[in-house]
């Protein structure tokens, strides 16, 4: 039943971005030939990585949810703001190097993250707004915050000064640059710290408590509001950075974050909706179908196939990868 | 004369605005007391366990521990105050093992978690033997153990128990019933809501029928099981014959 909450702001999405890209697919050539062992490999390489991009914003956005059953829309901003922040430290009169702009751009999601709680989400739930008045809330936050990027940053997409073009280096048959394999390390290692977090601090197995069942955990002594504002802060930071990332990685633009979301939120679904490690395998399955699917199919519609791949696994699984079932009775 | 430990003045409360369910009922709790509140479904039982507990807003009346007005208090607080609390349903973190859960119940003193699972385990072996296993896995019985478990954890002067013994088996009834003796002997005195009438007045020093939201009836649990209007109208003739 939670899966079908996400699944109509999902087929929402997915309309909105693949209409023009099936429409920009019309007349793309289809690529085939030697070496297609190489190639997929390279693919899989690609996507291993780019699933990590989406696994490091994905698990706020899973957390998020698991602790408040908020669908937060806007989420796709906090990466937009994160990468855009860093991108004025580092092209910007500051001129910073990229690895401290990113640091303060991490510091920025966090904070916008705690603020948004303090001062939006938690006045609203104690007034007793309902769950879909909150989803709609984040549609037009995510919309007001995207123009707000929109009127500062503009439409021109952007790169960072530093790690812009790099000659990558060979690992046998595939090629990947020390940037991507920087950034693929350091995603490898947050991931492993958040899970670290979760399974064996206290705040960690507060927040699977809270997630678990949050009256309960009221009723156990845990102060919520504490646990849901450290969420936010932890999501809006991760945000931040799986921004940055992408950033650097791709380009900059206004909307990347909400390009993003949809496979955010399918990597939640078919991990298991409310399971940040649900996220962070559901994620990695997103970003290999979508990067894999290239070798047959037009770039553009790679999201496609990886929504197909969303679709097919809960037609078998409908929990979700790592989502259980609980007994009843 | 000294106040009881637990005090419910003129509660008014309600989860709909302008809708009270409780109007103006309330309820006492000595220090190593057990105090039943029965009566029919919708008479406001369950509402008045999470009014006292800090999960549903008082309009107006009091909530007192120990002579100090904790009315409208959050539940985490109360839990630091020595109140324990077992919800009727999704008593257990399904998500979590038995001993996260356990944990769990040791929060706000995380130091006192292996003298306190000693002390559980002891009252409730089963949980020893499923440490690992995650709650969302056990029966319901099994979770009524294991949320009892977890209420106790914080060593607490007050256990609210929220009909403890709802869709159970006949089986897992009598432990539940010889559990909360067992507590009660250990000196934490019980606020026991029950569906189950009969068996809550047969263990119960005092009790409280509840009838749309006020004081119906209140006397001992021996009294009120023989009393011919409570046995009318909320046990059922056959009790009688019992």
């Amino acid at each position: 039943m939670r899966n079908f909450r996400l699944l109509v702001p999902l087929l929402a999405v997915l309309f909105v971005v693949l209409a023009p890209s099936v429409a920009a697919a019309q007349g793309d050539e289809v690529v085939t030939g030697p070496g297609f062992i190489d190639r997929a490999l390279q693919s899989l390489l690609d996507g291993i990585q780019f699933g990590a991009i989406i696994a490091i914003t994905a698990v706020g956005l899973s957390l998020v949810f698991g602790t408040t059953h908020l669908i937060n829309f806007a989420h796709g901003e906090l990466v937009t703001i994160g990468a855009v922040v860093a991108f004025f430290l580092n092209v910007g009169g500051l001129g910073l190097h990229i690895i401290p702009a990113a640091l303060i751009a991490v510091v920025v999601g966090a904070v916008l993250g705690g603020l948004l709680q303090l001062g939006l989400w938690s006045p609203l739930r104690r007034r007793g707004t309902g769950m879909i008045n909150m989803f709609i809330i984040t549609i037009g936050l995510s919309l007001l915050l995207r123009h707000v990027v929109l009127v500062i940053f503009g439409t021109r997409p952007q790169s960072y000064r530093e790690y812009d073009i790099q000659r990558a280096f060979d690992l046998g048959p595939v090629g990947i640059t020390p940037r991507d394999l920087a950034i693929f390390s350091i995603s490898l290692l947050v991931l492993l710290g958040v899970a670290f977090m979760l399974q064996k601090t206290r705040i960690g197995t507060a927040i699977r408590a809270v997630s678990s069942n949050r009256e309960l955990a009221e009723a156990s002594g845990i102060d919520v509001q504490r646990v849901v504002l450290v969420v936010w802060v932890l999501g809006g930071g991760l945000a931040a950075l799986g921004g940055v990332f992408f950033g650097l990685t791709e380009i900059i633009t206004w909307d990347m974050g909400f390009r993003l979301l949809l496979l955010m939120f399918a990597g939640i679904i078919l991990g298991g909706l409310g399971s940040p490690y649900g996220a962070m395998v559901g994620s990695f399955v997103i970003g290999i179908v979508a990067q894999m699917s290239s070798l047959w199919f037009p770039i553009d519609l790679q999201n496609a196939w990886a929504l197909l791949a969303l679709i097919l696994v809960l037609l078998i699984r409908p929990q979700g990868i790592l989502g259980q079932r609980e007994r009843v009775g | 004369m000294d106040e009881p430990l637990l005090v419910a003045d003129e509660i008014v409360a309600g989860y709909v605005t302008g809708v009270d369910v409780l109007r103006g009922c309330g309820a006492e709790l000595g220090a190593g007391e057990i105090v039943g509140v029965i009566g029919p479904n919708g008479a406001g039982k369950s509402t008045l366990v999470k009014a006292m507990f800090g999960l549903l807003r008082v309009r107006t009346g009091s909530v007192r521990l120990r002579g100090e007005d904790v009315t409208n208090k959050p539940a985490h607080e109360l839990v630091s105050r020595g109140i324990g609390y077992v919800p009727q349903r999704q008593n257990v973190f399904p998500t979590l093992t038995v001993e996260e859960n356990l944990r769990m119940g040791t929060y706000l003193r995380p130091k006192q978690f292996a003298s306190r699972t000693e002390f559980v385990e002891e009252l409730f072996p089963l949980l020893a033997k499923r440490r690992q296993q995650k709650a969302g896995s056990m029966s319901g019985g099994e979770r009524q153990m294991l949320a009892m478990g977890r209420a106790l954890m914080m060593e607490p002067e007050v256990l609210l128990l929220d009909e403890p013994s709802a869709g159970l088996s006949p089986a897992y009834q009598d432990q539940v019933f010889a559990r909360v003796k067992e507590i009660n002997s250990t000196g934490v005195a019980i606020f026991m809501v029950e569906q189950n009438a009969r068996r809550c007045l047969q263990i119960c020093d005092r009790a409280y029928v509840l009838d749309q939201g006020t004081n119906a009836y209140t006397g001992t649990g021996t009294n009120l099981l023989h009393d011919e209007k409570v046995i009318e109208l909320y046990l059922g003739t056959l009790a009688r014959v019992r």
